[in-house]
C-alpha cells in the first residue's frame, strides 16, 4: 500500500531517483503542452490562450480522482500523504506577490525552469529574479516573520470546512472546471491567433 | 471541432469518475486487509486461541516473543491481571497510540479479557484491519483460574499425560502464587517495550516549495 | 491500415488548440499525464511536486558557500544547514534537475530548441528582460511568503484538497486577472 516511501516499502535510497523520474515526466509534460513560452502562459490572462486552464485544472481533477480512487481501493495511506499546512495571511499576501509576478514576468517557478532549458533568455533572467527573491526575503525574515507564522491552521483540508466528502466536492470542481473550460474555448475562439 | 471533441470526451470521462466517487462512501476507516470470507476461514480453524497452560509455559520461561494485552477495563485491570500485560481496553484498540504496540511482527499479540468474547472481539478487529500475530487466551481469566491456580488432580484412570499436565499446572499455580503480590504493579513490570518494526511516520516528508 | 488509423489517433491527441496547426500537446492529454505524474509523485514518496524549493536550496547552498558564518545565523535559512545539511541533497532540486532534462528533451523532440529571448513585438527584448526580472523577483518573494508555488502550493495543494492550495491558486491567478489589464502592453500590445 502508498505511498511506498513512507511506509518504508521501498527504500529512502530511491527518493531521489524517483525525485529526478518525476521531474523529467513533469518537465517533459510542461513543455509538451506549451509552458515553455510565456506569452502562451500569458494568454490565459487575455483570453487568446487558455491553455494553462485547461492543463493546470485538468491535472488537478486527475490528481484528486486519483487520489480519491487509490485511497478507495486502499492502495494508497491518504494519512502519510503530505498535505501542506494553511497560514491564512501569508498564504494571500504571498499568492497575490506571485500572481503579479506571473502577469509581470509572464512565468512561474516551474515553467521557467522549463522554458531556461530550451533556451528561452527571459527565463533564465525570470529564474535570477526568483533567486534574488528568495534572498531578499531570507535577509529580512525578521521583518515578516511574524506575518509569515500569522493564521497558522494546519494541514487544513477542504472537507472539514465546508462539511462535504471529498468526492463530492471533487464532482463540484469537475462541474467548475468544465464551464471553464467551455468557456476558455469560446474566448480562444474569439482571437485569430498566432502560434508561439 | 476536434477541439470539442477532445473536451466532450474528457467531460465524460471527468464527470463519470466524479460521479462515482462523489456517491461512494469515503474510505476513512483503517483499509480492512481481510475479507470477510477470509475472517470466517481463519475462525473456523480456531488457530487463534492460546491454551492457558501454553500461555503459563510463556510467561513462567519468559519468553521474549509475546506481548499479553488485556483488553478489560483499567479498572478491572488494577484489581487482577497477568504478569507484564499492558492494558488496552477494547474502545482504544484502534486508538493511534497503541497501534506501534500492536502493529509489529516481531511479537505476538495475545488477547485476554475474563472470559473470551472481549478479546475475541479486539482480536477480530485487530486481525482485520491486517496485523499479524494475533492470539487470545482461551477461555480468558475465568479458565485460566481453573486449570492454572486451581487444578484439578486427575483421576488415577487418566493417562499419563494428564498426569504431567497436573504436575506442571501445580508449579505453574505455586509460580503466580509467589509471584502474585507484584501483580498490583503490572505497570512497572509490565513486558519490555516490543522492538517495533514500523514506525509510522505521521508526518509524510516535507513537501512544497 | 492500422499505421494509418494510429496516425489518426496520435493527430487527434497532439492537437492543440483551435484549427491551429501546433506542435504541442492536446491541452486536456496534457493535464492528464500531468495529473498521473503528480499522482506518481504522491503513491511513491508521499509528497507533490514542486519548484520554488529547489531554488530556495540553490540560495542557501549558494549563501552557505560565501558566507557560512552569516547562513548559519540566519533565522531563515539557518535551518536548512543545521547539523551540516546539504541543502542541495533534497527531494525538489533533483526534482528540478529532471523538469531541466525533460524539458530540454521535449524541446529537443519538437525542435524548439533555441536560444532567444521570446516578446510581443510591441516591446523591445531588453524590457522584456527588465520585466522578467522584476517578475522573478515578486514571484520569489511571494513563494517564500507563502510557502510554495504555482505547483508546490497551488496544484499540489488542491491534489491533496489542502485549503492553502486552493487560496494560493485563486490569489496567484485572481491577481494575475485583476492586474493584466495594467500589463496588457506588455502581451498584446493593444
Amino acid at each position: 500500500m502508498g505511498p511506498l516511501i513512507p511506509q518504508e516499502i521501498i527504500s529512502l535510497d530511491w527518493n531521489l531517483v524517483i525525485a529526478f523520474v518525476v521531474g523529467i515526466g513533469f518537465g517533459f509534460v510542461l513543455e509538451a503542452s506549451g509552458f515553455s513560452s510565456s506569452r502562451k502562459l500569458a494568454g490565459i490572462f487575455y483570453g487568446y490562450d487558455t491553455v494553462v486552464l485547461k492543463v493546470f485544472f485538468t491535472a488537478a481533477i486527475t490528481a484528486m480522482l486519483g487520489l480519491l480512487y487509490l485511497s478507495l481501493f486502499g492502495w494508497i495511506d491518504l494519512n502519510l500523504v503530505y498535505v501542506n499546512p494553511t497560514y491564512l495571511w501569508s498564504a494571500i499576501i504571498g499568492g497575490i506577490i506571485m500572481g503579479l509576478g506571473f502577469i509581470i514576468g509572464g512565468f512561474c517557478p516551474g515553467t521557467s525552469v522549463c522554458a531556461a532549458a530550451i533556451g528561452k533568455i527571459d527565463a533564465m533572467v525570470f529564474i535570477i529574479g526568483i533567486i534574488i527573491g528568495i534572498f531578499i526575503f531570507g535577509e529580512g525574515f525578521p521583518i515578516w516573520k511574524e506575518f509569515h507564522e500569522a493564521g497558522n491552521l494546519g494541514s487544513l483540508k477542504i472537507q472539514d470546512i465546508i462539511g462535504i466528502s471529498g468526492g463530492l466536492f471533487t464532482f463540484l470542481i469537475i462541474i467548475f472546471a468544465m464551464i471553464l473550460f467551455k468557456t476558455g474555448e469560446w474566448a480562444e475562439s474569439q482571437f485569430t491567433r498566432e502560434e508561439y | 471541432m476536434r477541439n470539442y471533441s477532445s473536451l466532450g470526451y474528457l467531460t465524460q470521462v471527468f464527470i463519470i469518475l466524479g460521479l462515482v466517487i462523489a456517491f461512494v462512501p469515503e474510505n476513512t476507516t483503517l483499509p480492512y486487509k481481510l475479507s470477510a470470507g477470509e475472517m470466517l476461514e481463519e475462525i473456523q480453524i480456531g488457530s487463534e486461541f492460546i491454551h492457558p497452560d501454553e500461555l503459563a509455559d510463556l510467561i513462567i520461561n519468559k519468553d521474549p516473543s509475546f506481548q499479553l494485552i488485556d483488553v478489560r477495563s483499567t479498572d478491572e485491570f488494577q484489581k487482577y491481571s497477568l504478569p507484564g500485560a499492558i492494558n488496552i481496553p477494547l474502545n482504544l484498540i484502534l486508538a493511534d497510540e497503541w497501534s506501534d504496540i500492536l502493529n509489529q511482527d516481531t511479537k505476538m499479540n495475545i488477547f485476554y479479557s475474563n472470559g473470551s468474547t472481549l478479546a475475541h472481539k479486539a482480536w477480530m478487529i485487530i486481525r482485520q484491519v491486517g496485523f499479524e500475530n494475533n492470539y487470545l487466551l482461551q477461555g480468558g481469566l475465568n479458565y485460566w483460574l481453573e486449570v492454572i491456580l486451581n487444578p484439578q488432580k486427575p483421576k488415577s484412570t487418566d493417562p499419563n499425560d494428564e498426569f504431567a499436565k497436573y504436575n506442571f499446572r501445580k508449579g505453574a499455580r505455586q509460580f503466580f502464587e509467589t509471584s502474585s503480590p507484584s501483580t498490583g504493579n503490572v505497570r512497572e513490570i509490565s513486558a519490555p517495550k516490543p522492538i517495533i518494526k514500523r514506525t509510522k511516520k505521521k508526518k509524510a516528508p516535507q513537501g512544497g516549495c | 491500415m492500422l499505421v494509418r488509423q494510429v496516425d489518426g489517433y496520435i493527430k487527434i491527441f497532439m492537437k492543440g488548440n483551435n484549427s491551429l496547426n501546433t506542435k504541442y500537446l492536446n491541452p486536456y492529454v496534457a493535464g492528464m499525464l500531468l495529473g498521473l505524474i503528480l499522482l506518481s509523485a504522491f503513491y511513491f514518496t508521499g509528497r507533490g511536486l514542486g519548484a520554488s524549493g529547489a531554488m530556495k536550496s540553490v540560495v542557501t547552498s549558494t549563501l552557505n558557500t560565501i558566507a557560512p558564518n552569516h547562513t548559519s545565523n540566519s533565522e531563515y535559512f539557518a535551518k536548512y544547514v543545521a547539523d551540516g545539511k546539504n541543502p542541495m541533497n533534497s527531494w525538489l532540486v533533483f526534482e528540478i534537475l529532471g523538469v531541466v532534462l525533460g524539458g530540454f528533451l521535449s524541446g529537443a523532440f519538437a525542435g524548439r530548441l533555441k536560444l532567444k529571448v521570446e516578446h510581443h513585438p510591441f516591446i523591445t527584448s531588453n524590457k522584456r528582460i527588465a520585466l522578467a526580472l522584476s517578475g522573478g523577483v515578486l514571484f520569489g518573494f511571494g513563494s517564500q511568503l507563502g510557502r510554495g508555488c504555482t505547483s508546490g502550493s497551488a496544484l499540489t495543494g488542491m491534489a491533496v484538497f489542502s485549503l492553502q492550495g486552493f487560496i494560493s491558486m485563486i490569489a496567484i491567478f485572481g491577481t494575475a486577472f485583476i492586474f493584466a489589464y495594467f500589463f496588457r502592453k506588455n502581451w498584446i500590445g493593444g
